[in-house]
């Protein structure tokens, strides 16, 4: 009996060592076994973490740089061969940084599958190319409407140029894309599902452009055509502000109490235009007693931004109204609010724009574009900073619509101001099998704020259009907007005493 | 020694497989047990989670059209037919006016909250309701210049070290028994049958009378009950493997995936659990005087395995109880399932231990055979 014993002891003990180390190598998700488990900010759950090292150009491979990742692991593995790649938009922005929206916009796609998140090169940790932005003292200070500020913009873009000490050319789309690519080798993936938001729609058509055969599907979300100019938003900008002056006007409450929004709009806009308005106002966190220079691309900038989000949104009539009145409170608080947004990597978001968007303006673009304030805006301060990055210009078949019978769903929001429903049109224009669905209340990035990703879960799982419910994408989604400084409700004392 | 050995548990095996309705009892459960378990557990996500578009009662909705529209956003709304949950949120009358003042507004929900069923929905509906405020209340900030980001005093970032496969918690605890208690239901029918059967088919003093040895046969009988065992386990863990990858985890933001090192791995510990129970089964039997005294007593008996099994499903005394036997490969089981790394420690301790107690059983076994007062159960 003793005999039987210790064979069993040996042979179990022989057969635990082995499948110990068996075990621990497929528990440590997949192939690779440089990844290692990773947090990032606003998300609790455990993420695997890893780089690639890819050349920073093709034809020098000697100079490398190490491309980051992140994998959100799927809730139940259904599909280990596949997983949801996903673009940050920006240009500029952090993947891994922005984890959790895309851990929100790709809910149900997570629940079968693994979500891809990959620094594009100059963003996050894959080389960072950020200078210094400045502090809100010296934002709010500073004077744009002053003849000196062409100097300084130059000055400035020719600091950051000296800092970086690199050639932006070789962090345009086109050259990103093969990083995405030999991430999805490293994980072992064999097919991806493509989802991309603003600009992370142009990089998902270059990488399905370029890599045809990795591809299952693709959402694009907010969608910048390839044949488009980044410049023609300042139209989208405007209607969307437009939308705003006739969203008060058709809600009785908002008549009342902002009856002249559009006008005194303009007259401020006016007014900012002749003479910008210098006040001392607090600090919107330390409360410290600070200078605001009020110009007009500062009023509108801040507007701009508050039109990206339902929440911001409803603030603006308040914003408007207030400053009209020589109350700057809350403009202070939405150019504050606007600093914590930020972190678009600015070298980067240049490489991109004078490699792509300003090589390629026409005289007739240029007139076109330059009609609405931020359209002209936008073109003069390319010219202003391009020909001092010198990105070389992309070829041109990159212009050209992307042509493609793999499944694409395209989603636009009706309020967006910088993607509107037409982009959406423009791109798909040589996409065989695609559908462009639009929320009509939806603002930029319609995933975020709608049902749209249990939308993007139906398409990933069966991508097929026609099993797709959408009726919640028509469900409004607008925020009443905030009457006084307290909330969304109309003073009601004014009527008790009438 | 070794050939006598084979050939009783030949013997054995035949003598079991004959009676076919007996060997496949034992095995129903097997394949019974991770089907009705499963069907159980998609119910019981069912109630756990909250229903995708939640219907609850709001009173005076009109005071508070944005927060109406806001909690619609979330898929709470209010409803008049039979959908809606027993959940009430009662708006206050001067609401609008203490909003626009600044003035806290008052929202009631009134909900029974010993209901299991609701809890999950009124924590859903405190939740966004919770986010609305602290939305209105950045919103006002920003109305007044500051920036809403010094509310948060500190910045609480939570690392959950979990995986989606180690979220399973009780359910990982509850499906790990099934598993184990297997090897002890399969084995039980003929165990009894074996050994107080035999006896009351007076077979065993037969038996007895050819020139072996009480441990030969004792031996023989328990390999052939663990055969039997391991076939339950095997049965039960592939059922499992499918009937477990049918059930929606995914609704509770977990999966529980048993894979074939998974299986194997179980098979492998089942190892010595299986021939521990067929001693301990037999060792019972033959204490009892008859069939069904051997009945009460193994029924009896199974408690203990399900008694340590219990222990680490809750999570009670683990510190200690992770070391005993049984308690300890069922830790191991969930360790592996979690993708966590195997305690390899206590395995090899509690496999020992396991085929000790194998041991003392089966020489306990083999000492009463020589007891003519066991061998005809007097």
């Amino acid at each position: 009996m003793n005999k039987y014993g210790s064979h069993f002891v040996k042979l179990i003990g022989q057969s635990l060592t082995s499948l110990a180390i068996v075990y621990s190598g497929v528990s440590f998700a997949q192939q690779n076994n440089t990844l290692e488990a990773c947090y990032v900010e606003g998300l609790a759950d455990r993420l695997m973490c890893g780089s690639v090292s890819q050349p920073l150009s093709k034809k020098s491979p000697s100079e490398n740089i190490d491309i980051h990742f992140a994998v959100i692991p799927a809730i139940k593995q259904l599909h280990p061969k596949e997983a949801v790649l996903a673009f940050a938009g920006g240009p500029g922005q952090s993947a891994i940084e922005v984890a959790s929206i895309f851990a929100r916009n790709l809910k149900y796609a997570r629940e079968n599958r693994d979500i891809i998140l990959v620094d594009q090169r100059g963003t996050g940790k894959s080389k960072l190319l950020q200078c210094d932005t400045g502090t809100i003292e010296e934002q709010f200070a500073f004077n744009d409407h002053a003849l000196s500020f062409v100097t300084f913009t130059k000055e400035e873009t020719s600091v950051c140029k000296a800092q970086l000490e690199v050639d932006l050319s070789h962090f345009t789309t086109v050259a990103a894309a093969s990083d995405f690519e030999a991430v999805r080798l490293a994980l072992g993936y064999e097919k991806l599902h493509l989802y991309g938001a603003s600009y992370g729609t142009r990089i998902a058509q270059e990488y399905l452009r370029q890599y045809p055969s990795s591809v299952l599907s693709a959402t694009l979300d907010g969608v910048v055509p390839m044949q488009q100019s980044l410049v023609a938003i300042g139209d989208a900008i405007d209607s969307a502000l437009n939308e705003v002056f006739l969203d008060c006007m058709a809600d009785k409450a908002c008549l009342e109490q902002y009856p002249t929004l559009a006008d005194d709009y303009q007259a401020l806009l006016l007014q900012l235009k002749n003479e910008p308005i210098t006040v001392t106002v607090r600090h919107p966190r330390t409360h410290k007693e600070i200078t605001l220079v009020i110009t007009e691309s500062k009023l509108r900038g801040a507007v701009r931004m508050a039109l990206y989000g339902h929440t911001s949104r409803s603030l603006i009539p308040l914003v408007i109204d207030s400053a009209k009145k020589g109350n700057y409170h809350p403009l202070v608080g939405l150019l504050g609010n606007e600093q914590t947004v930020g972190s678009i990597a600015m070298g980067m978001h240049s490489a991109i724009t004078c490699g792509e968007d300003w090589p390629v303006l026409t005289q007739s673009d240029r007139q076109k574009y330059g009609q609405s304030y931020f359209g002209k805006m936008m073109i003069e301060s390319l010219d202003m900073v391009c020909p001092i990055w010198q990105v070389e210009p992309v070829e041109h078949d990159f212009y050209k619509p992307v042509k493609t019978n793999i499944p694409i769903l395209l989603l636009s929001g009706g309020l967006d101001p910088a993607t509107p429903p037409s982009w959406a049109d423009l791109a798909m224009v040589s996409f065989s099998n695609a559908k462009h669905l639009v929320s009509p209340s939806a603002t930029h990035g319609v995933a975020s704020q709608t049902c749209a990703n249990k939308v993007i879960g139906q398409f990933i799982n069966t991508l097929a259009f026609s099993e797709l419910t959408t009726d919640c994408l028509d469900k409004d989604n607008r925020k009443q907007y905030f009457m006084n400084i307290n909330g969304p409700v109309a003073n009601h004392s004014n009527e008790h005493k009438k | 020694m070794m050939r006598l050995v084979q050939v009783l548990y030949k013997k054995e095996m035949i003598d079991a497989s004959r009676d076919k309705r007996s060997v496949m009892a034992g095995l129903y459960y097997a394949i019974g047990a991770p089907i009705v378990m499963c069907l159980l557990f998609t119910i019981l996500l069912k109630q756990l989670s909250s229903p995708e578009a939640l219907k609850i009662s709001i009173e005076n909705p009109d005071a508070a059209p944005n927060l109406v529209a806001y909690l619609d956003g979330f898929d709470i709304s209010h409803s008049d037919d039979d959908s809606v949950k027993p959940i009430k949120l009662v708006i206050d009358l001067k609401y609008a006016e203490d909003m626009s003042e600044g003035r806290s507004a008052l929202v009631t929900i009134i909900a029974d909250k010993s209901d299991n069923k609701l809890i999950k929905s009124v924590r859903r509906l405190e939740g966004v309701l919770a986010r609305y405020n602290s939305e209105v209340a950045g919103l006002r900030l920003i109305s007044r210049g500051i920036d809403p980001s010094i509310m948060r005093a500190v910045n609480v970032q939570t690392q959950d070290q979990a995986t989606p496969d180690s979220k399973g918690g009780m359910f990982l605890g509850i499906a790990t028994l099934s598993i184990i208690i297997a090897l002890f239901y399969s084995a039980m029918n003929l165990a009894i049958d074996t050994s107080a059967g035999e006896r009351e088919r007076n077979s065993l003093a037969l038996l007895l009378s050819h020139p072996l040895s009480s441990t030969q046969i004792v031996l023989a009988k328990v390999t052939a009950i663990a055969s039997y065992s391991m076939i339950g386990l095997v049965l039960v863990l592939i059922v499992s493997k499918f009937a477990y990858g049918m059930v929606p985890w995914e609704q509770l933001g977990f999966s529980i995936n048993l894979d074939l090192m998974f299986i194997l791995f179980c098979t492998l510990i089942g190892l010595p659990i299986a021939l521990m129970s067929a001693s301990l089964l037999v060792f019972v039997s033959f204490m009892a005087k008859s069939f069904k005294e051997a009945q009460s007593y193994v029924a009896f008996v199974l408690f203990v395995p399900i008694g340590l099994s219990m222990m680490t499903t809750y999570d009670i005394a683990t510190d200690y109880v992770q070391w005993a036997p049984i308690a300890a490969q069922q830790y191991a089981m969930i360790e592996v399932i979690k993708g966590n790394e195997l305690p390899l420690l206590q395995v090899i301790l509690s496999s020992l231990s396991t085929l000790g107690l194998f041991a003392l059983f089966t020489m306990l076994s083999s000492k009463m055979l020589k007891s003519e007062k066991v061998v005809f159960g007097l």
